[in-house]
């Protein structure tokens, strides 16, 4: 009962934040104008506003796509952190564990340097999102065999994650510093404001689907924090269940690395909060994952674009947000891992 | 034809042998004890047992057909298995734990069923422990917790329990109405494979028991008639007397092993 008031609450909440988001910006647009373009728009009701081209044009051209993306991968780092924390039975543990949001920053930066088009960025940092995934599991595999599969993953990723950071700082250092090293770093910051709704159209689709589906894996991985031995024994494919939580979520990273660059701390923060308010069922929880990572990052990239004259990195923004969230979430954990 | 066994079975752990040869023969409804010091290879066996490994030579067979020819799924409807201790790291509710033993046979993304709710409930009533059924599990009492994975196999619809080191950890009431669950089960009809450090509970329960030592099977048979003073002498390395009592079986009398 709490539970169902808590999503309607937070799915009120995210629906009106994107209607205030869509309102915000150098262009203001009165709520109730917006309203009536939508409603003329979406249902074909009413008559249009003054000045429609040009509302439509701010609305559903620029500000619509960047607030779906935002949506997506504020719900995308929350569950794929969310089913992470899960799988390692760790609240440390961020989307990053495997290695892939390093993969995928040098995939980005190396595109950035060796290819003048947005696609080929995009491109090298899905794959090195992949392969620095791979490179973890690999090095899981080598030792495979004694049993703790877990730890072995984390030390993986962490390996994986220093080779790639360290081959980042390489691209780092070699790249033209007048031209394409600001872009790396600008890059790396994170932000939505490159996105168009043709980024949007391609990432979508999988960004959503693979979402749902991880979301609903709860109750396997409810199963998997048990331990391997105990939840084989009750009939579960185990390898099979955690290759596949780890294929999505890694899918999942690498495609907001794509869209909006390196966004720290969501999905570390936001399962915390999640936990905090639905416990840590994961067949509740990673929905509600969901739903409160999207809000939050509705929210924090209106204040990115809206607060100052210049736009500001959401990357920088999530961090310093999320910083004296986890602090406090910490000072929560203290009581045990809920 | 046999019930559950191994034959011949050998198994080693990055090349350090562990099991060197060992054949064991579970009747079904019987109570199978599992004797040894540390590290002699019980808690290996039983994970053999359970499929979680695979010997490196001979055979796990389940009603005449091996081990690594069912599907998980129709094994976890044969076997179950019930830890020394389940380390929950989220706080879920004990009819959620129990709700575990159905996971095999629910249909992927769908909540549980009716029936599995119904079947669940009613393996925790078997064994008294419904009224827990909201409580969180790390705040119940070890043998309420070990009562709760039981119910788990129970809602499983597993026959064959096996069981590593069930008392441990537990209080000493708790300990001999874990011992006496067992026994009400066992009449039931259902198998058990255990592992114990107490030669006595061996006794309590009666039935067959294995003694291992150094990777093979130094002795087994009916537990009342193999365990002996000098096998439990020679399994631990101790000094203690079995004395017959009243109740029907003997209990040891421990003595210090080095100092008087």
């Amino acid at each position: 009962m709490k539970n169902s008031f808590l999503f309607g609450l937070i799915v009120v909440s995210l629906g009106a934040s994107m209607l205030i988001s869509l309102a915000l910006g150098r262009y203001e647009i009165e709520l109730g104008t917006l309203w009536q373009l939508l409603v003329w728009k979406v249902l074909n009701l009413g008559s249009a506003p003054h000045d429609v081209t040009l509302l439509s044009n701010i609305v559903f051209n620029i500000r619509l796509p960047r607030i779906l993306a935002v949506v997506l991968v504020g719900a995308a780092l929350s569950v794929s952190g969310g089913a992470f924390q899960a799988m390692f039975v760790n609240p440390l543990v961020s989307p990053g564990i495997l290695g892939v949001l390093a993969g995928a920053s040098f995939g980005a930066a190396l595109g950035i340097m060796i290819s003048n088009s947005w696609l080929g960025v995009q491109f090298f940092a899905f794959l090195f999102g992949f392969i620095a995934v791979l490179a973890a599991l690999g090095v899981a595999k080598i030792y495979g065999r004694s049993g703790a599969q877990t730890i072995l993953l984390v030390l993986g990723g962490v390996i994986s994650s220093s080779l790639f950071s360290a081959l980042l700082s390489v691209v780092k250092f070699v790249a033209d510093p007048y031209n394409k090293l600001p872009t790396i770093v600008y890059w790396l910051m994170g932000s939505f404001s490159a996105v168009d709704m043709k980024t949007l159209a391609s990432v979508a689709l999988p960004l959503f689907i693979s979402t749902i589906i991880l979301s609903l894996m709860g109750k396997y991985l409810n199963i998997l924090s048990l331990g391997d031995d105990d939840a084989k024994a009750l009939g579960v494919r185990v390898t099979w269940v955690r290759n596949s939580a780890i294929l999505l979520a890694t899918l999942l990273s690498t495609l907001t690395v794509v869209v909006a660059g390196m966004i720290g701390w969501v999905g570390l923060i936001i399962p915390h909060i999640a936990r905090f308010l639905v416990g840590a069922d994961n067949r509740i929880l990673l929905p509600m994952c969901a739903l409160l990572g999207a809000t939050f990052l509705v929210i924090v990239d209106t204040l990115c674009r809206t607060s100052m004259s210049i736009e500001i990195p959401i990357g920088i923004a999530t961090s310093l947000i999320g910083i004296p969230i986890f602090v406090f979430a910490l000072r929560n954990a203290k009581k045990g891992f809920v | 034809m046999s019930f559950y066994e191994v034959q011949n079975l050998h198994f080693s752990y990055n090349e350090k042998v562990i099991l060197k040869g060992i054949d064991v023969c579970i009747k079904e409804g019987s109570i199978v004890s599992l004797l040894g010091a540390n590290g002699t290879g019980k808690s290996t066996l039983m994970k053999l047992f359970l499929g979680l490994l695979h010997p490196s030579s001979g055979e796990v067979i389940l009603k005449g057909k091996a081990l690594q020819h069912y599907s998980i799924k129709e094994r976890a409807s044969h076997i179950s298995y019930v830890p020394q201790s389940t380390h929950v790291a989220f706080a879920f509710c004990a009819l959620d734990i129990v709700l575990m033993g159905r996971i095999a046979f629910e249909s992927w993304f769908k909540r549980a069923s009716e029936a599995d709710v119904i079947l669940a409930r009613s393996a925790m009533e078997r064994l008294g422990i419904l009224h827990l059924e909201k409580r969180t599990f790390q705040t119940l009492s070890g043998g309420e917790k070990q009562l709760v994975l039981i119910a788990r196999s129970l809602a499983q619809g597993a026959k064959i329990l096996v069981m590593d080191e069930p008392v441990s950890g537990l209080d000493y009431g708790n300990q001999l109405r874990l011992l006496e669950t067992i026994i009400t089960l066992s009449k039931e009809g259902y198998t058990f494979l255990k592992s114990t450090h107490f030669p006595e509970h061996a006794l309590m329960l009666g039935g067959y028991t294995y003694a291992l030592k150094d990777g093979y099977v130094l002795a087994h048979g009916d537990t009342t008639t193999i365990l002996t003073e000098q096998l439990i002498n020679e399994l631990y390395n101790t000094n203690v007397m079995l004395k017959q009592t009243l109740c029907g079986y003997p209990v040891c009398i421990p003595a210090f092993v080095n100092t008087k």
